[in-house]
């Protein structure tokens, strides 16, 4: 067989699923299963993200995944991760170390819409590891707190042990300028704030004007139906409650198929969604109930 | 029109020749061990092509997205060290039917929406395609699905006639290849038997859908068909052989392997199936297609109304691969008109 000519490859055509390099930088335990990375680029450039976007962060040999980002883009030295251990992947992550190198890959996903929440009261609903990617968004709006409204939050955590941040939960309780409502669904002994479910003081406690408030929410999906009740009884247009949906993204453009959420690809269409996007798509936040789990 | 040209078998044999001597070919030949069965496969001689065949289990699309690819190679140094894993080398694919040039081509097209994968319109520009004319079985519906005449993205196209075949020259690397080829003149007796084969092929196919592509995604986008979706299920398997076995199926997975030594590997994309339990898995066990009826409705609601109102056409090319894959029997005409006859009995 004569030797063929090759096609000149002049383009990297496994460019989109290759990593660069990136450092870990520093290490901080959250909780028993949560730590977070602060990363920077191994070429020292900017990485810059929208909060609500999401990375896909590699180790090789262990594989990859999606990962929103936790850190806001106007602190730019650097970006932060949490990463949950629930896999090989990610407990391989938590024995990383300052120095370490990981691959990344992104931003990738349509983030909050930050033109559209300027000037508006935002109002944050997080349950559980869901306070993650919104951390990139209230602290985004804590470093330009002038051009947004009113800043609330509420924030529901399983227990006292699996709260996140508690250094930032702390600050924002602090600041006179965010009202904050932190609840968590059983107590422990030293645990003196609010027990039950988040949807309780959304309900009971929080008033907005719902024509200047948009609503951010991320958790588990169970979560979104009781919260979207909640903030539709306070009068607020299904347009104005952002959702933003996990997915096991493998590709992050639309192609691998395991994101689709009927008809759209949570990767490229998301994973910030308004609600109006949803209703209809029975894939998003739906939980079905017993009786339809025969198979 | 495209020039039409005749090649007896005699010329084609000696152009298959040609062709695998310049470089690699992937045609259709029969399973070594299975005489009768043929699979697209890398040819070393003329002989081993079979042009005239029914179909194959797996669509000719992965001589362009193989089952398994490497993307890359890695090794576990400090800094970690990352070397593409690139295919350069021109190949020619010969005897793709209508409807596979038809799957190609859709994929051409979902591979290249924004943001745009690159290695698929790569392994696509390496390749010259030739097609070739075909009689369907029970099992084909390429009428129904607009595809049985599909000429997309073919370089030279054969259509088997008394003399040989006649061949439809379609671009220029078509006609660049047929330098290979001793061709003659096709006389106008030679033009009738080619319709007359399409003709026969037209009237062969009985299989059908009973409803344009756009009722039918209507009636999939605005009907609630769980019972129906539940009974189809309550015969599935989940083996996914219905993805596997499909052209226009593009989905996969991306997985780390190690070399045996532990000090690199390779990330690997593999082919992957929406009918397996963990392919819409997510974190904490949440899974939104976990019970098997949602996900055999997806693969009817990707296929006739998802990727038709995306790309304007139904993603399936009638081949009827999945239907003979399928261990359960579930028949991907059978069920789809059944949709469609329940749907009109409701209004």
């Amino acid at each position: 067989m004569r030797e063929a000519d090759s096609v000149d490859v002049t383009e990297d055509i496994t460019r989109f699923y290759q990593p660069e390099l990136a450092r870990v930088i520093a290490k901080q335990r959250l909780s028993e299963m949560m730590v977070m990375l602060r990363l920077q680029r191994a070429s020292g450039e900017m990485l810059e993200h929208q909060p609500g976007q999401f990375l896909q962060i590699s180790l090789p040999g262990y594989g990859e995944a999606p990962i929103s980002f936790c850190s806001s883009p106007t602190r730019t030295e650097s970006f932060e991760l949490c990463v949950a251990a629930v896999g090989n992947l990610s407990e391989a992550m938590h024995e990383l170390r300052p120095g370490d190198f990981v691959g990344i890959r992104g931003p990738y996903g349509k983030g909050f819409p930050l033109e559209d929440l300027r000037g508006r009261d935002v109002l944050c609903i997080a349950g559980g590891i869901g306070l993650a990617p919104l951390r990139s968004l209230i602290n985004y709006v804590a470093d330009r707190r002038a051009e947004f409204g009113r800043m609330i939050l509420v924030y529901g955590a399983r227990k006292p042990s699996e709260r996140l941040f508690k250094d930032d939960l702390a600050n924002w309780d602090a600041r006179e300028d965010f009202e904050t409502l932190y609840t968590v669904d059983e107590a422990d002994e030293g645990w003196t704030g609010r027990t039950g479910v988040a949807t309780v003081p959304l309900r009971d406690e929080v008033e907005i004007d719902p024509t200047r408030t948009t609503a951010s929410v991320v958790g588990p999906p169970v979560m979104y139906r009781y919260v979207a009740a909640e903030l539709l009884a306070k009068g607020m247009a299904e347009d104005d409650i952002l959702f933003s949906l996990e997915r096991r993204f493998k590709c992050g453009m639309g192609k691998c198929g395991h994101c689709q959420l009927n008809d759209l690809y949570v990767c490229q269409d998301g994973p910030v969604f308004r609600y109006t996007q949803l209703i209809g798509r029975s894939e998003a936040i739906e939980v079905w109930a017993p009786e339809d789990e025969r198979q | 029109m495209a020039a039409e040209l005749l090649m007896t078998p005699y010329a084609m044999d000696r152009f298959m020749g040609r062709l695998i001597a310049e470089g690699p070919v992937m045609g259709p030949r029969d399973r070594r061990v299975q005489p009768g069965f043929v699979k697209f496969e890398w040819l070393s001689s003329a002989d081993e092509l079979v042009l005239e065949y029914t179909t194959t289990t797996i669509p000719p699309k992965k001589a362009f997205f193989p089952p398994r690819q490497p993307l890359f190679e890695f090794e576990l140094s400090e800094p970690p060290t990352i070397t593409a894993v690139q295919e350069a080398t021109p190949f020619t694919l010969v005897g793709v039917h209508p409807c596979d040039l038809a799957g190609l081509s859709m994929l051409d097209d979902a591979y290249a929406r924004e943001p745009a994968e690159a290695c698929w319109p790569a392994a696509r520009a390496r390749a010259r395609v030739i097609g070739v004319d075909c009689l369907p079985d029970e099992y084909c519906f390429c009428f129904a699905m607009n595809t049985c005449n599909s000429r997309e993205g073919a370089d030279l196209f054969l259509t088997p006639i008394a003399r040989g075949y006649l061949v439809e020259v379609l671009t220029e690397a078509g006609e660049e290849m047929l330098r290979l080829s001793d061709v003659e003149d096709a006389e106008d007796e030679d033009r009738s038997q080619a319709q007359a084969f399409r003709r026969d092929k037209g009237n062969r196919l009985s299989a059908s859908i009973d409803a344009s592509p756009e009722e039918f995604a209507e009636i999939l986008e605005t009907q609630e068909l769980g019972e129906l979706w539940r009974e189809i299920a309550g015969r599935c398997y989940s083996c996914g052989s219905c993805n596997t076995t499909c052209p226009t199926c593009f989905c996969f997975d991306i997985n780390d392997e190690f070399d045996l030594g532990l000090t690199g590997g390779q990330r690997v994309r593999t082919w992957d199936s929406c009918q397996l339990q963990e392919f819409a898995l997510v974190a904490g066990g949440h899974n939104f297609r976990r019970i098997r009826w949602q996900r055999v409705r997806h693969r009817w609601h990707r296929k006739f109304l998802y990727l038709y109102r995306t790309f304007g056409r139904p993603y399936c090319t009638g081949c009827g691969r999945c239907s003979r894959a399928c261990t359960a029997d579930i028949n991907i005409v059978d069920v789809s008109n059944e949709v469609i006859a329940r749907a009109r009995g409701r209004v």
